[in-house]
């Protein structure tokens, strides 16, 4: 079978045609890509200041009433180990960890809403390098959980929070926030894929946030915790990001859910902390990428 | 999955990679084009189709006829399962991001960002496809004059109509001056006002040089825009022409007449149709639910004379309306079957006797 292929006398235009046909090439670079899908998400977190706040201003709430509320009691608890703290210095770096779970649970609500929009498909039908653009998506994120994370520890310093590591050991919460919410990111962009669905994603992830965080470390210490929390806290990821961050925040060994003592002080928590926390991440990471390679894929499903 | 690949045309592929000016001045060239979807549904058959550059080209069908399914292909966002694709002059399965950087496509959906501005969409395309950076502004400006949204260019595309939206949308496939453009249903739900604009806009790049694919359920789009239309139906390619020839195979205007009483009166309409000499020889009469349905070049001048013999036959016509041929015309014109019947079974030799 074959068509006619006469053109209805319009040679003289294809032949301008052929021309303009040069100057479509692109010089499209693979920083070049990441940086345009960086200032795009960037741009997006800008305009719609909604989405920040939101993801601040709960955890916010939490940090303030928490410490108003439950201080009093709560300090009895956590004194139990010997130097005295005060609560507000043993919650901001749990809020620390909410916060950028929270940023996190939107990474996945930001791909649903491209996938909805056409987005996603116009961004897979031009040039750019798609490893690229999912990196400067992510590194937009990042950048986002790290200015929040700030945020709270300036917050909580100004309630009365001590960092006994000072700059340095405030500077590593905001980094072990971010290796932290790598797996809830990658879990948040899982479900978008999966369920294409604005509603579902931001359920799905919101739904997880509040349990995990009340069956972990973060408000109090494992030993006041009852037998099955302690057992669920164990295997809860939130307890070994509140734990390194609150061993920086404390400059000492908090962990109690594995017994490290190799190393020495504070490296007791974080090495095996941020080991945990850094395969959860390569192994939902690893999910993740793949759902979004094959969605991505012009593969016919 | 095997692919069967014509083999005269494989050596060419390297070669072509790297010079696509050999490609005989083809925008799209597919050859035995095949698509299944993975639950078995043969979405695209066997389809081959040879667009030359500058040309306005239609894909005319129903829904659920392929015409998205082939357009994903063309604009490499699907795989084939079988067959040739190249778009100017690259093979889309070899080099597809060869084939991103030489087209422009404007999905069904309409897809922009609208938490960002109108300029900051176009802004994002052109630096999504690499337009040089001293070019960025004065492209920007340009392509919004085009669409005619410089006015509101700073404002947030959630604050655009439909229309408004689509024409951006059309402005950020352009960015980097496209020889191909693929259009897909691009009116779809559009008023006729923000149609016609859009209409207007197509024409013009068109003119510039652009080769347009555009796919569309509207005989009356394609037989606006388009120097060349193939029709689509269930996968398959059932007839390809100019608009004109098109309508000709459906053999004029139509005039539906109904007519008061049951089928005996319909009956009794036909022949009287049938039996003055008001029409030309090829003209058809139908009975319809309501009357008959008059196909014929003199369908408009000769409609009151029609009415006047049914009168006088002692008829009473109860609604009368002259109208230019639909797709479903077409339709029933090329396969014999109206479009909304045509859905699972087509006759094959139906098919095979339009399809030269």
């Amino acid at each position: 079978m074959s068509s006619p292929t006469e053109s209805s006398g319009d040679g003289g235009v294809a032949g301008e045609a052929g021309q303009s046909r040069v100057a479509a090439r692109s010089g499209n670079s693979f920083a070049g890509d990441f940086w345009v899908n960086f200032k795009r998400w960037n741009l997006k977190a800008v305009r719609n200041p909604f989405v920040l706040v939101v993801s601040l201003v709960q955890p916010i709430i939490f940090l303030v009433l928490f410490t108003q509320v439950f201080g009093q009691v709560a300090t009895g608890a956590i004194s139990r180990g010997g130097a005295s703290i005060t609560y507000e210095t043993y919650l901001v770096p749990a809020i620390a960890i909410q916060v950028s779970l929270a940023a996190a649970a939107t990474s996945g609500v930001g791909l649903v809403n491209d996938i909805e929009n056409g987005m996603f498909e116009k961004v897979l039908v031009s040039p750019m390098n798609r490893a690229a653009v999912f990196l400067g998506k992510t590194a937009a994120e990042i950048m986002r959980i790290l200015i929040q994370i700030g945020i709270i520890l300036v917050l909580g310093v100004a309630l009365g929070a001590e960092i006994s590591t000072g700059i340095v050991g405030a500077l590593g919460i905001m980094l072990v926030g971010v290796v932290f919410s790598m797996w809830f990111v990658s879990l948040s962009n899982t479900i978008a894929i999966i369920t294409k669905d604005q509603e579902s994603t931001i359920i799905g992830a919101n739904l997880l946030q509040f349990p995990l965080l009340f069956v972990s470390t973060a408000f109090l210490p494992l030993e006041v915790l009852p037998d099955w929390i302690q057992t669920v806290a164990t295997y809860n990821p939130i307890t070994y990001g509140v734990d390194a961050a609150r061993a920086l925040m404390l400059d000492r060994d908090v962990m109690t859910v594995v017994e490290v003592t190799q190393f020495s002080g504070v490296w007791n928590t974080i090495v095996p902390a941020l080991a945990v926390l850094l395969a959860l991440d390569l192994v939902l990471g690893s999910v993740a990428v793949y759902m979004l390679s094959k969605a991505s894929s012009s593969d016919v499903q | 999955m095997p692919r069967p690949k014509s083999s005269q045309r494989s050596p060419e592929q390297a070669n072509s990679a790297e010079n696509p000016e050999s490609a005989r001045g083809l925008a799209i060239d597919t050859e035995g084009l095949n698509l299944t979807y993975g639950d078995g549904t043969e979405a695209v058959s066997n389809v081959s189709l040879e667009v030359p550059e500058g040309e306005f080209f239609g894909f005319l069908g129903p829904n659920g006829a392929g015409k998205t399914t082939s357009i994903k292909v063309f604009a490499t966002l699907l795989k084939p399962t079988g067959g040739e694709v190249r778009v100017n002059g690259f093979d889309a399965e070899e080099s597809p991001r060869r084939v991103r950087e030489s087209i422009g496509y404007m999905a069904q959906e309409t897809s922009v960002d609208e938490e960002l501005t109108a300029r900051e969409n176009i802004r994002f395309a052109c630096e999504a496809y690499g337009v040089p950076r001293d070019e960025r502004d004065r492209r920007i400006d340009e392509l919004l004059e085009l669409v005619d949204l410089a006015d509101v260019g700073d404002k947030k595309a959630e604050e655009f109509s439909g229309g408004m939206k689509k024409r951006l949308d059309a402005a950020t496939a352009l960015v980097h001056q496209p020889p191909l453009v693929f259009l897909d249903e691009p009116t779809t739900g559009l008023d006729p006002k923000a149609r016609n604009r859009l209409w207007d806009y197509f024409r013009r790049i068109n003119e510039q040089g652009t080769t347009i694919f555009l796919t569309t359920q509207y005989l009356e789009e394609a037989d606006e825009l388009c120097d060349r239309i193939a029709v689509i139906l269930d996968g398959e390619i059932v007839a390809t022409g100019s608009p004109d020839e098109l309508k000709r195979r459906v053999g004029g205007e139509i005039l539906d007449i109904d007519v008061e009483g049951d089928a005996g009166e319909s009956e009794q309409a036909a022949e009287v149709a049938r039996d003055t000499d008001l029409f030309e020889a090829d003209a058809t009469v139908e009975v319809t639910d309501e009357g008959i349905t008059v196909t014929s070049k003199q369908a408009r001048q000769r409609g009151t004379d029609l009415l006047v013999a049914l009168r006088d036959e002692g008829l009473t016509v109860t609604g009368f309306n002259v109208r230019a041929p639909t797709l479903d015309d077409v339709f029933l014109a090329i396969t014999g079957e109206h479009v909304e019947a045509v859905a699972d079974d087509i006759p094959s030799e139906g098919t095979a006797e339009v399809d030269r």
